[in-house]
């Protein structure tokens, strides 16, 4: 049921509300509560600042694959708006914006299905790659960065340099021939590293955690490759993502 | 609803206990609470009401920076935990609703404007009013009323290990809250502790809505006055 006529307005009497909230007695949260909320902060993007600035579409197109999250939200909002948008658009860019992140959400989703300890059998590599990606998640230098995968859905890198550690968060990612294969590569100075191989199920859920150390500056890629592997990629990355240095 | 004809008048803390200490040294606060490093006797009053640390840190979670938000969720997270379950009673499902409003405050920290308000305000108006959408859409809602019917203060304090600062402030609003008229404090704590709507209230009071509405928003008025907060 929504909110109507029939509630009161808070809006003129914030100041009063919060210090009415303030007296009431504090409840601890369970610490797992800020685990997971962490792990989807980790792969939410923020809605832009709603300022008259020009429209971010204005930049040049990133390179195919290439998309670090921060372009994500701004894509959101309509392209060629440079005034400032009335309260009916700023709703309708909120809506889109909803609309548009599902599927980040769905990936923040698929990782804090770990931390509430609700892991499909699928959704991870058996090991230790679910420890390893709370420890990303955790670490105080973790950088992420979304894009679009070139064949639907969206991948997530969630790393850490600190921990020479990454994870990618896929969602919505194509199944594969038995075939076939994902295959991950950390790519420096043009040089690709195998980085493990995966696959999916029908869900298009994954997480799965790099073989092999990261470093800050590096791309990682993706690629479809024979189901045995190959010592470097044969075809053209679906998705590849730059990290900063 | 006849529970508001056999409730008791509230008691003032500060008679009902003489003896209780104005503050104690800040190395007894019990586990959990909110602890401040600041000296500012403002901020002591009342940890939040210092709007510079959340404010920065808000602002800093609106350029993308998560340990910020790990800072802020730390800070707020169990003022907010204390609201929204005292509207929702259901200590899973405010959880949940905590874990909902922490993250859209991560996705439109953006929208923060420092100079509408401070940043505390604007997470427990949200918070609220996720609290109320949730009991609304909750098919146990109608439950509440005969389960809960009016929601004591007192009670809860008695039964949590107290903090001084937050009894300090529960204090001080219990205090506004006993200068207002009989009906403008139930219609007060009906609506914002409660979570009820104005047709709710109207039939737990007995009264027509538009008296609810008019003596919510003078109630809210005189409690400004009374706290002398800042707009």
């Amino acid at each position: 049921m929504s909110r109507s006529d029939d509630d009161f307005d808070y809006d003129d009497f914030g100041d009063v509300a919060a210090e009415l909230a303030l007296a009431l007695p504090p409840v601890d949260p369970s610490p797992d509560l800020k685990a997971r909320l962490m792990a989807q902060v980790a792969v939410t993007p923020q809605l832009p600042a709603r300022t008259s600035e020009p429209a971010p579409s204005a930049e040049p197109a990133p390179t195919a694959g290439l998309a670090p999250v921060t372009s994500l939200a701004p894509a959101a909002t309509p392209a060629t708006d440079a005034r400032p948008a009335s309260p009916a658009e700023q709703k309708a860019n909120a809506r889109w914006f909803t609309r548009t992140s599902a599927t980040l959400v769905a990936a923040a989703a698929a990782v804090a299905l770990f931390f509430g300890g609700v892991v499909s059998a699928n959704l991870f590599q058996p090991g230790d790659d679910a420890q390893q990606l709370a420890a990303i998640v955790a670490a105080p230098d973790v950088q992420t960065v979304a894009a679009p995968v070139t064949d639907g859905g969206s991948a997530t890198l969630v790393s850490s340099e600190s921990l020479g550690l990454s994870a990618m968060v896929f969602d919505g990612l194509p199944e594969l021939s038995d075939d076939e294969a994902y295959a991950l590569w950390y790519i420096t100075d043009g040089e690709p590293t195998p980085a493990g191989l995966f696959t999916v199920e029908e869900n298009g859920e994954v997480v799965q955690v790099l073989d092999g150390a990261f470093e800050a500056g590096t791309i990682v890629g993706v690629t479809v490759e024979p189901s045995t592997g190959s010592p470097a990629p044969t075809t053209t990355p679906i998705v590849a993502i730059p990290t900063e240095a | 609803m006849t529970l508001l004809a056999t409730r008791p008048r509230r008691v003032h803390r500060a008679a009902a206990h003489p003896a209780r200490p104005a503050r104690a040294p800040r190395d007894q606060h019990p586990p959990g609470m909110l602890v401040l490093v600041s000296t500012d006797p403002e901020a002591e009053r009342d940890p939040l009401s210092s709007p510079d640390v959340a404010n920065a840190l808000l602002q800093r979670v609106a350029t993308g920076d998560q340990r910020a938000f790990s800072d802020l969720y730390d800070l707020t997270a169990s003022r907010m935990l204390g609201l929204v379950r005292h509207v929702l009673k259901d200590h899973s499902q405010s959880e949940e609703v905590v874990q909902e409003v922490m993250l859209e405050i991560w996705q439109t920290a953006s929208r923060f404007d420092p100079n509408k308000g401070k940043a505390v305000t604007w997470m427990l108006t949200m918070a609220h009013r996720r609290a109320i959408d949730r009991v609304r859409s909750a098919q146990s809602s109608r439950d509440r009323d005969t389960k809960v019917g009016i929601r004591d203060l007192d009670r809860e304090f008695d039964s949590v290990s107290e903090s001084v600062e937050i009894r300090v402030e529960h204090d001080r609003v219990e205090k506004a809250l006993s200068r207002l008229t009989d009906l403008q404090r139930q219609a007060v704590e009906l609506a914002y502790y409660g979570g009820y709507s104005h047709s709710e209230v109207a039939e737990m009071l007995s009264v027509p809505i538009g008296t609810v509405k008019t003596r919510l928003r003078d109630g809210m008025i005189r409690l400004r006055e009374e706290m002398g907060v800042a707009s």
